[in-house]
């Protein structure tokens, strides 16, 4: 017989509060995509390897592919969905994305911009090698990376410059 | 076109070869594309495959009670129909070779599915799936291509399907080519020097980022709706009908997003077809995702072994050339047999040859099987014709450059763009002009030779120029099939929709085919929408694939905005009572839309919109018009690549600092995207070069790297050149066959990074490496002289 054991947990997503039942091992990207609708995590490997699924979890990046949900209760997610503007507008990094040619399938954009801006926010000055190393753990087979690399280059830029309306910090900016 | 003409196209050129923002992009940085994999319905069942973990075996029995007892829908191959058919619907039915059921009873690799369950939820999908059981009877498996030819050699099939009529197979052998000009031999007799080597490639796995999915919903009148990880919707629905015996009129298949391509898709994937008998079994819509570990089992890229000899006189003039080549296609033959042919046409249409030989042998081994990637065995004759044309320079004491300008197939020459039966005239050409401005931005005189070079890092500079098609266009109709169609309305407000059963890979193939349409029709791209499309809305188009997008898309494409734009003019002259053809129309600068007028005449003017509205209410109709062209060239849109490398002799590791990145695509119509295409390209041609591969155990079967990324490796961010020292530019060339002069590139942009990847490894250590991916260890045992497979002496 199949038992069932599940467990009540509150997630706050994008800066909205959730209370979940879910299985104790189920997954969190499942969570995110299947009871939330929040497909802009992107499963592509489900064992940690590629970074598709890339969220923020209390300010810090975690691939939800291999984060059980149960783990994140009480815990704040930022997703791709959370991440524009509150008045609906991009957030620079997404459209440095769009500007310099970053984005062909889409399917690693993501996670990528997601670790662009947990770049951007400790390090808000990278060099290119620095930019390189931060995103090597999210693979993207179409553009080479170069497109990547220059718009996370220019939204540094961009968000460096004084008329900047607010920070980079993505989470600050879900609310 | 002659140039003057094209020049003053050039200049009017409005829309197409501006930057502008990709029409999808919005949805893709924002997480809102929906892939066919995020696409959900009401009561939608979840599918698992049951599949063998033997690389060869017979299913003796299959129980599926205790997964019934579950509440799952179980399909065996008991309840698929008895149809073998070939997932690629490219080839014309006489040349397509048709090997594989929905279920076989007989697995021929080891993760080919034998059983499926739906279920309410994953788990329990999963769940149902693991009390299937199965008894097997495990039967003699063979994984390398030589001895699959064996007279002993377990015998992977007794025959298959060419078209309808049974075809034996025998030593394992699927199909053979050969294609010969002129006399071979004679041809040997004239050369002064005779070179000969040969050449090894990977098994790449494509590696696109989505594992392939598909969601089916069974319809009440027993047809079937269906969104799927794909590169042609309309192949997919006539294989569809074929084997589950529908009228293609009860089938529809919608255009999903796909994350990325690369050839993994122009087949109906097996996941499609699975997916498909268990909704029609359950009667409810049924979602099958792959695992990555399946997506890796169920594809791979078309490996070779090339046995290549040119002979030259003094001068360097090729005068013959004979390549054989030795295909390990896995457990399925997908399309074995046109990639020979392609095969020989890159040969061919490489380095002029005025007598040649090609012979191509594709193998049945029990692995996971091969199909199309970007380049279709370009990446592979380009690798060892490139190596070669260094070779021979080098014996000569020719430059390479000068040796391959003095040779290449160009203007007016025949090209064959798709095997020999697919072939067209050479109408734009920028091979010489990237190959003289590409030399000097790498630094190619100040090379140096690698006797000179000492030290732990040694740098090489290296060059592979070879070319794709666009499309598998020809004047007369040949093996594979090509055309599109393309639906151009003009609507009531000044917009225009364009309707195209295409595919966007990601490269901008649809943003291209909105700007050829903006362009024809005088309105603003941002007037131009890209509709959804499914099968039931949109007319036959083969098949995203072959680099076929802009050019032959974008050509059924213009020809439907030139025939709606007719029709509008002609209820604009009855407005205006102008003559429609004096009439002209271009975008207003502020808004966009598109304005009508007579040249010259401030009173006759009127606006798009007007005219359609107007149209409108008057009853007249809508200016909209359907295309269904083909294209009867297929001209070679020509690469470059310069690279640079730089090989650690104490480790074998080997980086790529710098490359330049030249494409001739004729009139270059999204300008930054298909830069992005090019350093894409230098990418994967990177990784086929030095890094990617799959092997198999022995024993077992099962590919080494159990189908993980974490042991397939693939280029990072960290991996490649800095963004400043990877140079991309256009060759400035109109193909006059083109819509406004474009031509593809696509394919292009990886098939000779790996050749030149081989040169300037060359170049720095002295060695010439005929086996990629050519790995450190590898590198060291050349160095060292240790004994190592894969390599060879120079």
């Amino acid at each position: 017989m199949l038992t069932s054991c599940t467990n009540a947990i509150i997630l706050t997503v994008n800066g909205d509060e959730h209370m979940l039942v879910v299985e104790p091992n189920e997954l969190l990207i499942n969570v995110l995509r299947n009871e939330l609708g929040l497909t802009g995590s992107k499963y592509g490997c489900g064992t940690g390897q590629c970074g598709a699924c890339t969220v923020l979890i209390d300010g810090e990046p975690a691939l939800a592919c291999v984060t059980l949900a149960v783990a994140c209760d009480g815990k704040e997610i930022v997703t791709i969905e959370g991440i524009a503007r509150p008045d609906g507008g991009l957030h620079p990094i997404q459209e440095e994305f769009l500007g310099e040619n970053a984005v062909q399938c889409g399917f690693c954009t993501p996670g990528m911009i997601l670790m662009a801006g947990d770049l951007l926010k400790r390090n808000p000055h990278p060099t290119e090698p620095e930019i390189r190393h931060h995103i090597k753990g999210n693979i993207c087979r179409c553009t080479g990376y170069n497109g990547i690399v220059r718009a996370i280059q220019h939204a540094a830029a961009r968000m460096a410059e004084p008329a900047a309306a607010d920070g980079p910090d993505l989470v600050k900016e879900a609310r | 076109m002659g140039r003057e003409a094209r020049e003053m196209e050039a200049r009017e050129l409005r829309t197409v070869g501006a930057v502008t923002r990709r029409k999808d992009g919005l949805a893709k940085v924002t997480g809102t594309e929906t892939y066919a994999s995020d696409m959900e319905l009401p009561y939608m069942l979840h599918a698992r495959v049951l599949r063998s973990p033997y690389p060869h075996a017979r299913v003796v029995s299959i129980d599926t009670s205790a997964a019934e007892r579950m509440g799952a829908i179980c399909i065996t191959p008991d309840d698929v129909p008895d149809i073998r058919y070939n997932e690629r619907q490219v080839s014309v039915p006489v040349k397509t070779y048709r090997d594989r059921t929905v279920l076989p009873w007989v697995v021929r690799q080891v993760g080919e599915g034998v059983a499926a369950v739906a279920a309410r939820t994953e788990a329990l999908a999963e769940r149902a799936m693991r009390a299937i059981k199965v008894e097997w009877e495990e039967l003699p498996a063979v994984f390398d291509a030589h001895k699959a030819m064996a007279d002993d050699a377990p015998q992977i099939y007794e025959n298959v399907l060419l078209g309808d009529a049974e075809f034996p197979i025998e030593h394992n052998v699927a199909c053979f080519r050969q294609v010969s000009v002129g006399d071979v031999a004679v041809g040997f007799e004239e050369a002064d020097l005779i070179v000969e080597r040969e050449y090894q490639t990977g098994r790449v796995y494509h590696a696109q980022m989505e594992p392939k999915a598909a969601l089916c919903r069974p319809l009440a009148d027993g047809g079937i709706e269906l969104w799927a990880t794909l590169q042609s919707i309309h192949n997919t629905r006539q294989l569809l009908g074929r084997i589950f015996d529908l009228p293609l009129s009860r089938i529809r298949v919608h255009r999903s997003t796909i994350g990325g391509a690369f050839g993994s898709s122009i087949q109906m994937n097996t996941p499609v077809a699975i997916c498909v008998a268990l909704a029609l079994k359950a009667r409810k819509p049924v979602k099958l995702v792959l695992t990555r570990e399946e997506d890796m089992y169920d594809h791979c890229k078309y490996p070779a072994e090339i046995s290549l000899k040119y002979g030259v006189k003094r001068d360097g003039t090729i005068v013959a050339g004979e390549l054989k080549t030795l295909v390990d296609i896995g457990a399925h033959n997908i399309q074995a047999y046109p990639l020979l042919g392609c095969m020989s046409g890159w040969f061919v249409s490489l380095y002029r040859m005025p007598h040649m030989n090609f012979e191509g042998t594709a193998v049945y081994t029990n692995k996971t099987p091969a199909c199309a990637m970007q380049g279709y065995g370009n990446p592979d004759v380009s690798f060892a014709v490139e190596s070669h044309m260094d070779i021979i320079a080098e014996k000569l004491d020719i430059d390479p450059i000068e040796l391959r300008i003095k040779n290449y197939v160009g203007l007016g020459e025949e090209f064959w763009g798709q095997g020999p039966t697919v072939r067209s005239i050479i109408r734009s050409c920028g091979v010489e002009e990237m190959l003289r401005k590409g030399a000097p931005m790498i630094g190619w005189d100040e090379r140096g030779r690698p006797e000179d070079k000492t030290g732990r890092y040694r740098r090489g500079i290296g060059v592979g120029r070879t070319f794709h098609t666009s499309g598998t266009g020809a004047a007369m109709p040949g093996e594979v099939i090509d055309y599109s169609t393309a639906m151009v309305t003009v609507n009531e407000d000044g917009s225009v929709d364009m309707s195209t059963a295409l595919m966007c890979h990601g490269g901008g193939t649809l943003d291209a085919c909105a700007k050829l349409v903006a362009e024809e029709m005088g309105v603003s791209f941002d007037l131009v929408g890209v509709s959804p499309a499914s099968t039931t809305d949109t007319g036959y188009d083969v098949c995203t694939h072959a680099t076929r997008g802009v050019y032959c898309g974008g050509g059924s494409a213009v020809k439907a905005a030139k025939s709606a734009k007719a029709v509008l003019l002609d209820f604009a002259s009855r407005l205006i009572e102008v003559n429609p053809e004096a009439l002209q129309i271009a975008p207003d600068p502020v808004t966009g839309e598109g304005v009508i007028f007579l040249e010259g005449a401030a009173d006759k003017r009127i606006t798009v919109g007007e005219v359609a509205k107007t149209a409108q209410l008057k009853g007249w109709g809508t200016a909209i018009a359907v295309e269904s062209h083909r294209m009867v060239n297929c001209p070679p849109c020509f690469v470059t690549n310069f690279v640079e490398v730089e090989v650690d002799t104490w480790t074998g590791e080997v980086r790529v600092p710098r490359a330049v990145c030249a494409v001739d695509a004729g009139t270059v119509v999204n300008p930054d995207l298909a830069a992005g295409q090019l350093e894409g390209g230098l990418c994967r041609g990177i990784g086929q070069a030095l890094l990617e591969d799959t092997a198999y155990d022995p024993v077992t079967g099962e590919m080494t790297c159990g189908g993980m990324y974490i042991d397939y490796k693939l280029y990072t961010a960290e991996d490649m050149a800095p963004v400043d020292d990877v140079k991309v530019f256009f060759a400035d060339t109109y193909e006059p066959s083109g819509p406004f002069g474009a031509k593809g590139i696509g394919e292009a942009a990886n098939n000779a990074v790996a050749a030149a990847v081989m040169n300037a490894l060359q170049n720095a250590l002295g060695i010439r490496f005929q086996f990629i991916p050519i790995t450190p260890d590898m590198i060291l045992a050349a160095i060292h002289g240790w004994a190592c497979e894969g390599v060879l002496p120079a």
